[in-house]
């Protein structure tokens, strides 16, 4: 449904896109002397206490750990939200912040931060690059990863096919794995997590550069029947990168995707696997096999359908109404005809 | 006129609710199906209302196999390899032929055997063919999740899908033909009054044993 004119609203707009930390733009072009200077200003001020108590509450479970006193002393400034600095070529403000709860939160919550900033940026002013080797996912994972399900290569892989690697864009230069995965915040679906904030988070992700798509003008998407309830259902990726068991990171140029209906709404649909497949593991995980069952919403509309097997079927119920309709009348009538010939004796 | 107390009371409920439930799936299976149609249920509803109703239908159905494996009523549903292939041409032949022509009933409803020959053949199928089918089937799409990415080489979530399409279909068949066949009794509204109450009236000629007249 699409939002009545004059009060252009998306379901997603209440879907705060996450704030991209340029952390990578600071590693290979911030000038120190702007860094200190700007750390500087901002240490003077006193921490606000929400701030202080996250940062203590982020320390306090693991305290005794080397790691948690590392992260302690590095969230000291980097807890700060207004921690910034300005890229001196494109005249953008920077963040530097780094939320420590979502850092907790995250898949790298308890490594210490030297892990993969460089040695030496335990001293300050920090050095220039922010690690020593290059920096993605391939970098420190390897196929031996027993937490997931599948190769981080082949994840590469993906990616590298990707429009995003392909592209020669000047916007999507340096696109890499942080681009969409801030490392501080990173951490994959959880079970029990509601779908419906996998789907905005996920899209948020999308959204924090593709913001435009949300602009009324915009109708790449107007021919999507009911595209509202698509958006709040289903994420980018489902439509946007080739059908898959597992998340895909190969995504597809626009003019690639495929506008298919019957890709999901069919007998073999990918979101079945995807997507849904999440849905069913975790609200068989949060309700039960019982609860599962009745409230089961797994069917995607057209999973079922064969026009073959419908008409055929149709023709066949309707035949044998019209033949026992046949039979009936036959009986009437052989029935009139007895009761005619008794009256008649 | 004799009358044989043929449906016991757990029979008649089973059965009464087994229709219920039929019309409730059938219903809001069609829904599901053809979701979008302008005159079915909205598909929230019919959703959870074949959840629901497939649900109650698997347990009726574990309810109707442990009965008939436990009662005497499992007898009506053994089939009697000698007799059958001329039973079953006696009773087609009745119904294509015979009844147009006033000719008598060719089986004759007893308490050992309630059942003609198509009726027991028809009713085993179903019973014991068709529904464990459908219910797999609807399992399967409650929890797709867990089923192999293929079988028989066909991907699994189609062959459950087709399967209970088609299962469903033959079964919409068997109740239009069922409703239809129980109009050939005695009089046309006999055998649905004897479901009722569950007492089965006939002429007495045609009956081996009464239990009372």
């Amino acid at each position: 449904m699409n939002a009545p004119s004059g009060h252009p609203r998306s379901p997603l707009d209440h879907v705060r896109a996450p704030r991209r930390v340029e952390w990578r733009a600071l590693t290979n072009r911030a000038p120190p002397l702007a860094l200190l200077a700007i750390l500087l200003c901002l240490c003077a001020i006193p921490l606000p206490a929400s701030v202080a108590a996250s940062i203590a509450s982020e320390g306090a479970d693991t305290a005794h750990s080397p790691a948690a006193a590392e992260r302690q002393a590095c969230l000291r400034c980097h807890a700060m939200p207004t921690l910034a600095y300005r890229e001196p070529t494109t005249g953008d403000i920077v963040s530097l912040h780094i939320d420590p709860h979502a850092l907790a939160d995250s898949v790298h919550g308890q490594l210490a931060c030297l892990d993969c900033h460089r040695r030496s940026y335990r001293r300050y002013p920090h050095p220039e690059r922010a690690a020593p080797r290059e920096f993605d996912c391939i970098g420190c994972h390897r196929d031996d990863d027993a937490d997931l399900g599948r190769q981080w290569l082949g994840i590469d892989a993906e990616f590298q096919r990707s429009v995003h690697a392909v592209s020669t864009s000047p916007r999507a230069a340096n696109f890499d794995c942080h681009t969409c995965h801030d490392p501080h915040r990173f951490r994959p679906a959880a079970v029990g997590e509601p779908l419906t904030e996998i789907v905005a988070r996920h899209n948020a992700v999308c959204l924090s550069c593709h913001r435009r798509l949300l602009e009324p003008q915009r109708r790449s998407h107007a021919w999507l029947p009911n595209r509202d309830a698509h958006w709040q259902a289903v994420r980018c990726i489902d439509c946007h990168t080739p059908p898959a068991r597992e998340a895909n990171h190969e995504v597809l140029a626009a003019e690639q995707t495929e506008r298919n209906c019957v890709g999901c709404h069919s007998s073999d649909p990918r979101l079945l696997a995807g997507l849904y497949r999440f849905r069913s593991e975790e609200e068989i995980a949060r309700r039960g096999l019982l609860a599962q069952a009745l409230f089961n919403e797994a069917y995607v509309i057209g999973m079922s359908r064969s026009p073959l097997l419908d008409r055929l079927s149709l023709i066949i119920l309707g035949l044998l109404i019209l033949a026992l309709a046949a039979h009936g009348i036959g009986r009437y009538l052989v029935h009139r005809a007895g009761r005619d010939s008794r009256g008649r004796a | 006129m004799t009358t044989l107390y043929l449906y016991p009371l757990w029979v008649r409920v089973w059965h009464w609710l087994n229709a219920i439930l039929f019309l409730v799936l059938i219903a809001s299976g069609v829904s599901l199906h053809y979701a979008g149609t302008t005159w079915l249920m909205p598909f929230a509803t019919a959703r959870i209302l074949h959840n629901v109703a497939g649900i109650l239908l698997t347990l009726g159905w574990i309810g109707f196999v442990i009965a008939n494996a436990r009662t005497a009523n499992g007898r009506h549903y053994r089939i009697r390899p000698r007799t059958l292939i001329g039973d079953l041409i006696a009773q087609t032949r009745y119904y294509l032929h015979g009844i147009f022509r006033g000719e008598p009933h060719p089986f004759h409803v007893e308490p050992e055997r309630k059942f003609n020959a198509l009726q027991q053949l028809s009713y085993l199928g179903v019973m014991y063919g068709l529904m464990p089918l459908l219910i797999l089937s609807g399992w399967g799409f409650l929890f797709a999740v867990y089923l192999p990415p293929t079988l028989f080489g066909l991907g699994s979530v189609w062959v459950v899908a087709l399967t209970h399409v088609a299962v469903s279909y033959l079964l919409v068949l068997f109740l239009v033909t069922h409703l239809y066949i129980i109009t050939t009794g005695e009089t046309v509204f006999a055998n649905l009054r004897a479901m009722l109450t569950g007492w089965h009236r006939a002429d007495s000629s045609s009956t081996s044993r009464s239990e009372s007249s």
